[in-house]
């Protein structure tokens, strides 16, 4: 692979340590939410860098497509749920989360 | 490449800044410039259709969505994060940042090359004729998320 490849894989890499640092340590739900954005970003960063490299960008812009309507499909439902939890919980703290009522 | 660096590196920054921010407007403010750069990465890599996406609706219409979940749920009740992860977040990031220098290092040419297949036609003609499996599928996702929404912000009867 290219030298470029490898420049876009380490960024796409520290993206995603980054959101999975934040998933692991916050505790607001919108937070939590914002880390899994970034992860988002450093999988279509990568996506569009393979393709640069293997000469295939138009089946890594297709692909980075798809994945960008799936994520606004998944944004807007998990911002509702957060949403319908805060109505309940009133309070965006996961660790509310742990007192289930039926 | 020092121009594309600058702004990967603008990019990690601001979606750090996004995760460790407190307030949560400014945290969406600077998820939608990490967008932004993420956009202007992709069509500096020729990417332009995923460039246009990445900024209209990633940059534009999540942050809307983010803004509007914030402002509903505002109530100055702030979720109180561990004081112990805000001092070590950056450190464990930093280390991460190395170790994964460190890594890209010792691989930097021993991924092989895999061959591939030339592409034919135009971007139009990958989208609808080599991934029209996922056009279905997108349109199947999008038609599950605009009812989960329409059934999570129904009107309860007496009953319910």
């Amino acid at each position: 692979m290219t030298n470029t490849w490898y420049l876009y894989l380490f960024f796409a890499a520290a993206l995603m340590g980054a959101g999975i640092l934040g998933l692991l340590g916050k505790r607001n739900l919108i937070k939590l939410f914002i880390a899994i954005e970034v992860i988002g970003k450093g999988i279509t960063l990568i996506l569009i860098g393979t393709g640069l490299a293997k000469a295939s960008l138009l089946t890594a812009q297709a692909l980075a497509i798809t994945y960008i309507v799936i994520e606004v499909s998944l944004v807007a439902t998990a911002l509702a749920l957060i949403i319908n939890i805060y109505r309940q919980t009133k309070s965006l703290d996961v660790r509310g989360l742990t007192k289930l009522k039926g | 490449m020092i121009l594309q660096t600058s702004l990967l590196i603008g990019l990690v920054i601001f979606s750090v800044l996004a995760i460790a921010l407190k307030d949560l407007l400014k945290s969406a403010i600077s998820l939608a410039l990490a967008s932004l750069l993420l956009g202007i990465i992709f069509f500096r890599m020729k990417a332009p259709y995923a460039g246009v996406f990445e900024i209209s609706v990633v940059a534009g219409l999540i942050t809307v969505l983010f803004v509007l979940t914030i402002a509903l749920t505002k109530t100055g009740d702030e979720v109180r994060e561990s004081k112990l992860v805000n001092w070590v977040f950056p450190l464990v990031f930093v280390a991460f940042v190395v170790i994964d220098a460190l890594v890209m290092k010792s691989l930097l040419g021993k991924v092989p090359a895999l061959p591939a297949g030339a592409e034919t036609g135009t971007f139009g003609d990958v989208l609808w004729r080599g991934r029209t499996l996922d056009l279905v599928g997108q349109i199947a996702v999008i038609l599950a998320g605009v009812f989960a929404v329409l059934a999570l912000f129904r009107k309860r009867d007496k009953h319910d």
